[in-house]
């Protein structure tokens, strides 16, 4: 991340570079997508007009404070559940590399089908509403977290491990100092692409499996054609996405990873 | 010293490096090898016990048959699924529609990915909207593309491709980008021209990056196909399961979704996994 401190330093033509540049395309996006309206004259149906778009947060406030509170507050929920119970099943991992070797294949699998892929079933158990979505959340994150754990714990040298029982540590010492510091990079990165696919598979669950929430107003303005509501949802969506991940999650992760000397990752 | 000197003492160089990480590598796999027999059940067994819990879960609660219902029942679900013809239809179908997607996503996205690894103009432009955009999944444009292309093949395609594409633009962006200077430099110093150096600098020294990419977009193109399904229909697994839970048949949702995790698994390490070794460990380039 660039900050304007870090580019005081900098020529003045190359200041204004790094503020006009990534302007551009924005710009141009909206000059096309106005001009496109305008000139082939495309109905409200298929797409809005560019204010229209900006005007639906304020013009329906209500509506749009609604379900955008629904849908983050079921990520938050669903994903502190996921972090700490993959955290506490990570910690048994960690605990024990017998453990960590014995459920590595099942969380493979459970994560290769994890999200998503649980909807239809998730209805069944649940119905529509809240407690589906939050379990299909928990569902995406919690095995990305155990998995990545698992993987973490797997990749500490073991020379390591070796080294502190020479010295004399006892078992909770080279787990506290050793293994689950050594894997916390890992779980933090679980936690990341958690986060990431959780709030995917939110909208998805939305569309299909709720009353509120921001995938289901996008999907019910595709019935009655309100493209300005779909594509503002959209806008929303993305903008929630990039603040946690960004804002929360990317540096989290590059702390960490910075703490525990791991060489740096690419973000 | 000719380009093609230069280009032998990188491969030997590599070679070298691919050597090490292969005698790296021999190590767990003869371990492996040895211990096969036992290695074969471990893996095994902690299937055994879920599905033990699964089995003894029902027998405890004897839920309703549209809550759970027990291994076997799915078992025979899926065997009159593959007794219909229907099963290989869906799996074709869900197949045929990542491929597209995948095809269409590379071939926008790794020429894109070149651009903006090359150029850092062009790269510092485009980043922050390409983030924001693929910040908006490709599942939230469903509604939208349902509106352009109705409840179609090609908004099930639009989606997959679109999700595709922004992983595999990052990594190729990041691989290109990360190639020292040096080494085109020092080519061109030696009298290469430029497609040579693309030839065998960029393209090798891109391509785990670019793998990567490809193996993220084919992960996230595979949920937005499923979540396609859902809403769009017109055959698939995802649809397969969908359909399956309004007619309060949960054998066959479930039956559907180890479908789906067995076929991803075979998808992801099958096939990316044994392209992205092989390849990065001819070529010297082996990242663990």
């Amino acid at each position: 991340m660039t900050t304007l401190a870090s580019t005081a330093h900098l020529p003045v033509g190359e200041r204004i570079k790094r503020i006009v540049l990534p302007a551009v395309p924005f710009v141009l996006l909206l000059a096309v997508w106005g001009s496109a309206k305008f000139v082939f004259d495309i109905p409200r149906g298929i797409l809005p007009d560019v204010i229209s778009v900006f005007r639906v947060p304020f013009t329906l406030t209500d509506q749009y404070l609604a379900h955008t509170i629904a849908s983050v507050q079921r990520l938050l929920l669903g994903f502190a559940v996921a972090a700490v119970s993959g955290l506490l099943v990570g910690l048994g991992a960690g605990l024990s590399r017998r453990f960590a070797e014995f459920i590595g294949p099942l969380s493979t699998f459970m994560n290769a089908i994890s999200g998503i892929a649980w909807i239809p079933l998730a209805i069944a158990w649940f119905g529509i509403g809240t407690p589906m979505v939050v379990f299909i959340i928990w569902n995406s994150a919690f095995f990305l977290v155990l998995g990545n754990t698992i993987l973490g714990v797997r990749l500490v040298p073991r020379v390591l491990e070796q080294g502190l029982f020479t010295l004399g540590a006892s078992r909770f010492d080279v787990i506290r100092h050793v293994i689950f510091p050594g894997a916390m990079p890992h779980i933090v990165a679980g936690l990341r692409s958690g986060l990431g696919f959780g709030w995917r598979a939110v909208i998805a669950a939305e569309l299909v499996g709720a009353t509120v929430g921001l995938g289901q107003w996008i999907f019910i303005a595709q019935e009655f054609r309100r493209t300005d509501i779909i594509i503002a949802g959209a806008f929303t969506i993305g903008a929630i996405g990039l603040l946690t991940d960004r804002g929360i999650l990317a540096p989290l992760e590059r702390r960490t990873v910075e703490r525990w000397g791991m060489a740096g990752r690419a973000t | 010293m000719k380009p093609d000197d230069v280009a032998k003492g990188r491969s030997a160089v590599g070679s070298e490096a691919g050597t090490a990480a292969l005698h790296a590598a021999a190590v767990p796999g003869a371990v492996t090898r040895v211990a096969r027999a036992g290695a074969t059940l471990r893996p095994a067994a902690p299937f055994l016990i879920a599905l033990i819990i699964w089995w003894g879960a029902w027998a405890l609660l004897r839920p309703p048959d549209i809550i759970l219902v027990p291994p076997n029942k799915v078992f025979s679900a899926l065997l009159d699924l593959v007794r219909q013809g229907l099963l290989d239809a869906f799996i074709k179908v869900s197949l045929e529609r990542l491929a597209r997607g995948v095809l269409v996503g590379i071939l926008i996205g790794v020429p894109v990915g070149w651009l903006l690894g090359l150029n850092e103009d062009v790269s510092r432009a485009a980043e922050p909207i390409l983030r924001f955009f693929n910040a908006v999944s490709g599942i939230a444009w469903l509604p939208l593309m349902i509106l352009w292309f109705g409840f179609s093949e090609r908004t099930i395609s639009a989606i997959i491709v679109y999700t595709m594409a922004f992983p595999v633009i990052f990594n190729t962006m990041l691989g290109v980008s990360t190639i020292p200077n040096r080494l085109p430099n020092a080519c061109r110093t030696l009298g290469a021209g430029s497609l040579r150096i693309i030839k065998d600098v960029y393209v090798p020294g891109s391509f785990p990056s670019v793998m990567t990419g490809f193996r993220l977009g084919i992960g996230y193109g595979w949920r937005a196909l499923i979540a396609g399904e859902f809403v769009v229909g017109g055959g698939g697994l995802g649809f397969l399961i969908f359909n399956a839970r309004t007619q309060g048949n949960i054998a066959e949702v479930m039956g559907g979704m180890i479908v789906l995790g067995l076929l991803w698994l075979m998808i992801d390490r099958l096939i990316l996994s044994s392209v992205e070794q092989n390849i990065i460990g001819r070529w010297g380039l082996m990242r663990t």
